[in-house]
């Protein structure tokens, strides 16, 4: 992999084709920059840049009741990653096992969690659970139907990287006289794992966005905290902005350290 | 069981429209993202620095926003702005947004996976890039990303349920769960049934996802 496609596709354009480029450069970035103004003048003509919807930004206390709320998304969310890795695991297994009293379940509990939305389950747990007598903490009826639902992802995540696993690799341990779980636990999983690195952190960055939902259950995370950031100060597209803007750099950093964490191996 | 019975007597018609709102709302989302995504990846590949520059900040904000965020923004700050947009619209603005981004990321590792070699062939058989790209990249491109694109539509239909937020006259399959579990004791039934329409959907999409890979997938 030493040039990317494009490179290749436009490598060596004559005089003319890099005038026209050039030309449609300028033209694109031309509207970009007047789409840019557009939305700033609309912003303007609504009276949304006026100081009082911005100037709470300036106090410290705005800040540090953000952070507290991102710290909530990241405390559920790494609870959820932690379930879900660990299920994960174990549904994976349940699912390669030989006997079907084994796989058959495994796979009803894999479909059913992978096949139904992450908010359902939440509904089921705020709102189903308590009226049989089971009553969860806004924390565990936000993270565990999250770490449950990325669990079946988790483990089809780690099927597929199973699979990816050339079966030479598994022929080759077996003549070398290891016994099925040692070549599982020793020479599949581990090489599975590395080739779904990247999937997994994807994973991680879907958990971090169903954490959004934690203004459902009222569990103090960063939306919830916006939430009532803008029933103290009225500004709503202000706040708005700043928390997707928070949402977006956070799942951005986790999708390029996955990224880094995906390239040694080519 | 007689639970369930008594849920579907009274509410049979109720899930019915429910799952069918839940099929509309997946439609009618994933097909406009999946025209403007593709769009987004072949622009992507035109060699105009701006543009590439603003589709790459597009395909990373609406990949990494949570889709909750984006209808909220949509529904509650947008009138701000004296843009007003109705409830259902801006459910399927917000996956078709979302769809569009995942897209034009899943086509461009599809394009990743196509050997530079023939592109050089191509380009000395005396192709013209745009027809390259048309005739020799995408084709190959929509073929090998037939499953992310299958589990795509699958997480957008299961999307759909965030339509449950907004008060909206129909009702979606978690919606209608939410009311019949404020409205009666029946709410582990009312899960049971929504939980199996969208299992039984999800698979139904998987089935048809992997039959079409199978078709088209391409052997190296």
């Amino acid at each position: 992999m030493s040039r990317s496609l494009e490179d290749i596709l436009f490598a060596a354009p004559g005089p003319q084709a890099r005038a026209v480029t050039n030309a449609v450069s300028a033209i694109a970035a031309a509207v970009l920059l007047l789409l840019a103004v557009a939305i700033v003048f609309r912003f303007h003509s609504a009276g949304q840049l006026d100081a009082p919807y911005w100037e709470f930004f300036a106090w410290p206390t705005t800040w540090s009741f953000l952070a507290k709320g991102l710290l909530g998304t990241l405390a559920s969310s790494a609870m959820a990653a932690v379930i879900s890795l660990a299920l994960g695991l174990v549904l994976l297994l349940g699912r390669l096992s030989r006997l079907r009293l084994m796989r058959w379940p495994s796979i009803a509990v894999i479909e059913f969690l992978r096949g139904t939305p992450t908010l359902l389950l939440i509904y089921v747990c705020f709102l189903v659970l308590p009226s049989v007598g089971i009553k969860l903490s806004t924390y565990w009826m936000l993270t565990l139907p999250i770490g449950l639902s990325t669990a079946a992802v988790v483990a089809e995540v780690y099927r597929a990287g199973v699979l990816a696993v050339p079966r030479g690799q598994t022929d080759a341990a077996r003549s070398l006289g290891l016994t099925e779980v040692q070549v599982f636990f020793f020479v599949v999983f581990p090489q599975a794992l590395r080739y779904i690195v990247p999937a997994l952190v994807a994973q991680l960055v879907i958990v971090v966005k169903d954490t959004t939902f934690g203004y459902v259950v009222t569990y103090g995370e960063l939306m919830q905290n916006a939430k009532v950031l803008i029933a103290n100060y009225h500004s709503l597209v202000p706040v708005y902005l700043v928390v997707a803007a928070l949402y977006c750099l956070v799942n951005y950093a986790i999708s390029k350290a996955s990224q880094r964490l995906g390239r040694p191996m080519h | 069981m007689g639970e369930v019975s008594r849920l579907l007597a009274d509410y049979g018609p109720a899930f019915w429209q429910a799952l069918l709102l839940t099929w509309k709302l997946t439609v009618v989302s994933f097909v406009p993202g999946v025209m403007l995504g593709t769009v987004v990846a072949v622009l992507r590949l035109m060699p105009l620095p701006p543009l590439r520059m603003a589709l790459t900040v597009y395909v990373e904000i609406f990949r990494n926003i949570p889709s909750v965020a984006l209808l909220i923004f949509i529904v509650f700050a947008l009138p701000d702005l004296n843009i007003v947009i109705d409830y259902e619209p801006s459910v399927i603005l917000t996956l078709t947004l979302v769809c569009s981004a995942f897209t034009a990321d899943y086509l461009r590792s599809g394009i990743n996976t196509i050997p530079g070699s023939q592109i050089e062939a191509a380009l000395s058989l005396g192709m013209r890039p745009l027809q390259i790209v048309s005739a020799v990249v995408l084709p190959q491109a929509m073929r090998s990303v037939v499953q992310p694109m299958t589990s795509l539509l699958i997480a957008l239909m299961l999307s759909t349920s965030l339509a449950s937020q907004l008060p909206f006259p129909g009702r979606e399959l978690t919606a209608l769960v939410s009311k019949i579990a404020n409205d009666s004791a029946l709410g582990i039934a009312a899960f049971a049934v929504a939980a199996t329409m969208y299992v039984v959907t999800g698979l139904l999409i998987a089935w048809a996802g992997a039959a079409l890979e199978k078709k088209v997938r391409i052997l190296r």
